[in-house]
This record gives C-alpha cells, structure tokens and sequence, in this order.
C-alpha cells in the first residue's frame, strides 16, 4: 500500500479511510513505515480518499505529525479536502483546533483529541473522568467511574514510564451510541514493549508475541532499581476481562488481543516501533455499578 | 508520627516522583522502629506505580510483620485498597524472597519467557 506521492520538498500523504480494524491498523502502520526516512520536508495531509476516521486513526494522525514536526518537518493539513461529516468529527473533538487554530472545537458526541507531551496524570485523569466517562452518556455511580478510570490511567502510567516516547503520549476517544459503546486510543511513539522485555531478560531473539504476554503476567516487570511491579498491566487485563471489556494492543511486531473469553498474543501483521492501544466499553447500560460485570463488551 | 498524603501530594496518588516523595519521608521513622500512619483521606485516584514507590520498596529493607506492626494506612477508599492490598501482596512476594531464592526465581523467569 502507498500512500505518499513524493517530489524532491514535499510529500503528499493521502490519508485512506480508516476504521479500527487490524488491517485498518495496518494501513496506519503503512504511513508511519513510508514516512520514517523524512527529514526537513514538507508533508501535506491530504483527506480526498477519507470516508471515515475512527479515534485511533486520530491519535495516530496527531502523533504522526507530531513526529514530523520533531524531525524539522512541516505539516500541512488540506483541510478542504475532508468530508463533512469527518471534518465535523475533527472539529467536535479538537484536533482541527489543535493544528489549525482557526476553528474551535465543540463536543457533540465526540471525546476530545489530546496530546500529552509530559507525564501529566491530573490533567489525564481529569480528560478520562470529564471527557470520556463523564459526559453523562453512561449512567454510572462515583465508585464505579473511578474503578475505570483508574485502570484506564494505568495504560498512560506505563507508556510514560516505559515508552520513552520522545514527543510524549496521544489520546483520542469517541462514543458509538448506536452500538453503546465508547473506544479510547492511547498511542506512544516510543521503543515498544517487546524491545523493552528483550532488553530487561537479555533475550534479543524473543517474540514479540512471547514479549507481551510476559509483559502481562502479574509481577513481570521491565522496571530498574529492584522497586517491585509488574501489577498495573494485569490488573488492566483482570479487570477487562471480569468486566467484558476489551483491550487491543499493537507494538513493534507484536499483537495483543484480550477479551473476557480470549488471549490471544501473535505477530502483527505490520511492524510499528511504538505501542498503540485501544480499549473498547460498553456505554449503554442504564445503571452500572462495580459489583456487575455489565459494562465492558 | 500521622501523614495526610492529600495535604503532601494532593488528592491524586499517581506517579513515581509522588511515591518516592511519600517513601523517603517514612523510611527513615520506620527504620528506626517508629511508627507511621498514613491517612489518605481525600485523596481520590491511586496507581500501582504510586504503591509500589511509596510503600511496596519498604518491604526491600523491612520485613513484612514489621511493616504491618509499625505502618497504618487509614481513609483508603475501596478503590485505593484494592490497588494497595495488588501492590503490597506482590511486593511481599518480590522482596520475600532471598538472594539465593532470588537467583532461582530469576532463573524460573528467564525459563518461562525462553518457553513462552
């Protein structure tokens, strides 16, 4: 799959339709690997082929550019080239405003963009309780709310313990009411958890599958100094799966699938250095407390 | 000797540098035998990384019925004990175990993921 038309400037990046599917990931993959070798060029962003975007493929945009911008590159976004109904979503959760600046944001159903460049767990915890949970969308008690975001926040704990990411952490969200579900993409554009695992077991020829599932297992932990761990990742993965949720995870060649019935840890079908991962939760239960097991998919 | 964690850190308990803060303030009186209690009243999130820093590494020099005789932890709401009763039963399992049991455990560690 190519995506870029390049003169001896500038690129062209003609952003295909993206959903969150594997080969979806896969072709978001595809633009990172074609723009790896930039340095100081000009990339414009062109929406013409777009007929949807899911979150992921928001955060992924906005780190990509992000990514870009720190090799000396410019980025310019052809705005006009998007559809309607995306350019509404861009505006609704901010991204729009974020790299343009001209057209502010509103929320509809949308959870907003955000870029985190440092560890800043008040203001992310305060987008997961007021912007993901907290729009009124999911009927949900005070005890039960901080259960999810606190195990949510746990993926944004790791990544900026361990990603190493150099442009910091990307975030986006949405609400799907017709399939009462709500998907929060959280992307790094660091080294990844299986070169992460290698390292710490001296284990250079280990697979990346074989790597995340360590890096899973309760009291695994890549962490230095001999300060116990290994609890944060687990705890995620108990939690989703007691609460029927799901979590999907892609980093360096590694896949990760877990859901209440499976595990499923396997070789991606396309190589990314970072680590992005979605989270999938059911938003259309009327009343949801902690004791029930009636709010992740 | 009481420490309100909310009045310290704030009302989120989340990050290395809040841990280590909260550690190297009650090493010291626990070391020397003194007791320590840590009231979290008011405090709202908690993360295993936050535990882990601030009471899961007392258990490297400390043993676990020292620890539980000299430190109280008061005002966790339910979320919050749950992520420290995680954090202290497997910090008690890391630092259980001896140098020689170490080397072993390691070793088991090192098996599974080669297995794996």
């Amino acid at each position: 799959m190519t995506f870029i038309t390049q003169t001896s400037m500038t690129i062209i990046l003609r952003v295909p339709t993206l959903n969150d599917s594997q080969p979806d990931c896969t072709r978001l993959f595809s633009l990172w690997q074609q723009l790896q070798n930039l340095e100081s060029q000009e990339v414009i962003v062109d929406f013409s082929d777009c007929r949807f975007l899911r979150q992921n493929a928001v955060a992924f945009l906005g780190g990509l550019a992000r990514l870009i911008q720190s090799r000396n590159g410019k980025v310019n976004f052809v705005w006009n080239t998007l559809q309607d109904d995306i350019r509404a979503n861009l505006t609704q959760n901010g991204f729009i405003d974020i790299f343009d600046g001209t057209q502010r944001k509103w929320l509809g159903n949308s959870v907003p963009y955000r870029e985190y460049r440092y560890e800043d767990m008040d203001a992310i915890a305060s987008y997961l309780e007021n912007c993901w949970l907290g729009r009124g969308w999911v009927q949900i008690d005070s005890a039960s709310s901080d259960e999810i975001v606190q195990n949510a926040l746990e993926v944004y704990s790791n990544a900026f313990e361990h990603s190493a990411s150099q442009i910091g952490i990307f975030t986006c969200g949405q609400r799907y009411p017709n399939l009462g579900k709500l998907h929060l993409t959280v992307i790094d554009f660091g080294v990844g958890i299986p070169p992460n695992v290698r390292q710490f077991l001296n284990q250079p020829q280990k697979l990346a599958a074989d790597a995340l599932k360590w890096a899973f297992k309760l009291g695994n932990t890549t962490r230095a100094n001999k300060i116990s761990g290994g609890t944060g990742l687990n705890t995620l993965k108990q939690f989703v799966k007691q609460k029927s949720g799901t979590i999907e995870i892609y980093s360096h060649d590694g896949y990760a699938l877990i859901t209440s019935g499976q595990e499923i840890y396997q070789r991606s079908p396309a190589f990314f250095q970072g680590t992005l991962i979605n989270i999938t939760v059911k938003c259309d239960s009327p009343a949801y407390n902690s004791s029930e097991s009636t709010l992740f998919y | 000797m009481r420490y309100a964690i909310r009045e310290m850190i704030g009302e989120n308990c989340m990050t290395q540098q809040s841990g280590q803060q909260i550690y190297e303030m009650i090493y010291p009186r626990l070391q020397a035998g003194q007791s320590v209690e840590l009231d979290f009243a008011g405090t709202k999130r908690f993360l295993s990384v936050f535990f882990n820093f601030a009471i899961g590494q007392l258990l490297r020099d400390i043993d676990p019925e020292t620890l539980d005789r000299l430190l109280a932890v008061s005002n966790l709401s339910p979320v919050g004990q749950q992520a420290y009763d995680r954090v202290m039963e497997n910090a008690k399992r890391y630092y259980s175990l001896d140098d020689e049991r170490q080397r072993a455990f390691d070793a088991i560690i090192l098996e599974q993921a080669t297995l794996l």
